[in-house]
């Protein structure tokens, strides 16, 4: 329909600016009241020869002056015309039976395309703004836990890494402790050692000593038992003196 | 005829046309009888151009016009007046107000200057079309008799009132409206028509004596004829919104 109807208005279309064209001289071209006068005595003449015929019939001279007075009366300008009327009541039936037919629905059909595409593309969006609102939402929940779990894996790190270090600083004292007390018995072990074997060398050295100056044998016992009592004096008094 | 020394032509010379063809029958054509033609086609042409399936989801061209105005005659006609009932009117309501826009705004269009409304032809011709389609539309949602009692007792008014109110709405509904919607459009194009001759004419006639002050008339012409533009889009609106009151009236006498 489209190229046909498109040649059919483009015909109409120029038709009537050609016809407005021409009509466009008529302006102000209305008929003058000297040149009705002009035509109606050019009538009266050819038809009864001359303005003396028309004075002479008396009917004639009335239709006469009648047709004269219609020259200066100018037409009503509320009072419609038939043939504006007629053209003008047709043209705007056939534009109304256009409208009706095609026209109004045609472009009102577009426009409702266009409204249901617009809002189709609309909830298109709507739906795919939901969908990106649910993943953002999935992926900030997921980055949420992710973060849940980085901490609690820190704290669980940071706790095994704290009682780690307790665990080692505790084996370590206790190893210190152990050091401490095997050293201290072994320097107790050792100073007792070192007490026997001085007391077994001194009693050895006494007894010759003694027997020596007394020149007499001693039973071995009773040297040895006087020896510790010496010993132990001497160490009795040696402790009270430097402390050792 | 001289007006303080200017030249004026007799209204007939500016509102009655001569034939050009067919002269002497009752379908002779004028000037008046071109516009209207003008106007159907110009109508016609821009609807069938605004109609034309497009790809494009933007409206180009004269698709802004034909939608822009049926938006408007939806939206601020019909909606505000008569309702969503009044959605298949839309049709005919659409074609009158750019039949009597393009049939006014002539006036202002050089080399045609004259809104062929000033004649009194379609005016009167619309009107009593509009007066026999609310009549009908009356009778037709509210009966002849709800109708004529609707239109002739209006409700709330006290009963003794009726004396006075009845024969005026009798007059007003059946009688004024379709005249006083003729006449107002057709005495504001003569009127507009006038104003703009008469500020031509002063133009040109002080322009053969003194440069200078034609400036003044011929600006209050550039002036009047903006003016001009708003009242043939004003008087197409208000023909067509006084229409869609009217049928509304009758669709829905609550209101």
């Amino acid at each position: 329909m489209a190229r046909k109807t498109l040649r059919l208005f483009a015909a109409l279309s120029v038709a009537s600016a050609v016809l407005l064209a021409a009509a466009g001289p008529a302006w102000a071209a209305g008929e003058t009241i000297g040149g009705c006068v002009i035509a109606q005595v050019h009538y009266v003449e050819e038809e009864y020869g001359s303005l003396s015929a028309v004075e002479a019939d008396e009917k004639a001279f009335k239709a006469f002056e009648e047709d004269l007075e219609g020259c200066v009366e100018a037409p009503s300008p509320i009072l419609p015309e038939l043939d504006e009327i007629i053209w003008g009541g047709l043209a705007f039936l056939i534009l109304f039976a256009f409208m009706w037919w095609k026209g109004f629905p045609a472009v009102k059909r577009a426009m409702d395309a266009r409204s249901e595409k617009i809002r189709a593309d609309l909830d298109a969006a709507d739906s795919a703004k939901a969908d990106a609102m649910r993943t953002k939402s999935e992926y900030e929940a997921q980055l949420a836990e992710a973060k849940t779990a980085a901490a609690a894996i820190i704290d669980e790190a940071r706790g095994q890494a704290d009682q780690l270090r307790q665990d080692l600083q505790a084996r370590a004292e206790a190893d210190i402790a152990e050091q401490r007390a095997r050293a201290a018995a072994d320097i107790d072990s050792s100073r007792r050692q070192a007490i026997d074997d001085l007391r077994t060398e001194v009693a050895a050295i006494a007894v010759g000593a003694a027997e020596r100056v007394v020149g007499a044998s001693l039973d071995a016992d009773v040297h040895r038992s006087l020896i510790d009592g010496y010993i132990d004096e001497v160490a009795g008094a040696g402790s009270n003196g430097d402390g050792s | 005829m001289s007006i303080l020394a200017l030249e004026f032509p007799p209204v007939s010379h500016l509102f009655d046309w001569p034939t050009i063809w067919l002269d002497g029958t009752p379908l002779a054509i004028n000037k008046t009888v071109l516009i209207y033609l003008a106007a159907t086609a110009a109508t016609m042409v821009l609807f069938g151009l605004a109609g034309r399936p497009r790809e494009s989801l933007v409206p180009v061209g004269v698709q802004h016009v034909a939608e822009s105005g049926v938006n408007f005659i939806e939206n601020s006609v019909v909606m505000q007046t008569i309702g969503p009932d009044g959605k298949k009117f839309m049709p005919f309501l659409t074609s009158m107000f750019f039949f009597i826009l393009f049939s006014n705004i002539t006036e202002v269009i050089p080399f045609i200057q004259f809104p062929a409304n000033s004649r009194m032809a379609i005016p009167i011709t619309l009107a009593l079309l509009v007066w026999v389609i609310y009549n009908v539309v009356g009778v037709k949602s509210q009966g002849l008799f709800g109708y004529l009692k609707n239109s002739l007792f209006p409700p709330g008014v006290p009963k003794v009132l009726y004396v006075i109110v009845t024969p005026i709405e009798l007059v007003s509904t059946f009688v004024v409206k379709p005249f006083s919607l003729a006449i107002r459009l057709w005495a504001n194009m003569v009127a507009g028509h006038l104003l703009l001759v008469t500020f031509a004419i002063l133009t040109a006639t002080l322009w053969d004596f003194f440069y200078v002050p034609a400036a003044l008339p011929f600006l209050m012409l550039i002036a009047m004829t903006a003016f001009e533009i708003l009242v043939s889009v004003l008087q197409a609106f208000i023909f067509t919104i006084l229409t869609a009151v009217y049928i509304g009236g009758s669709m829905h006498p609550e209101h």
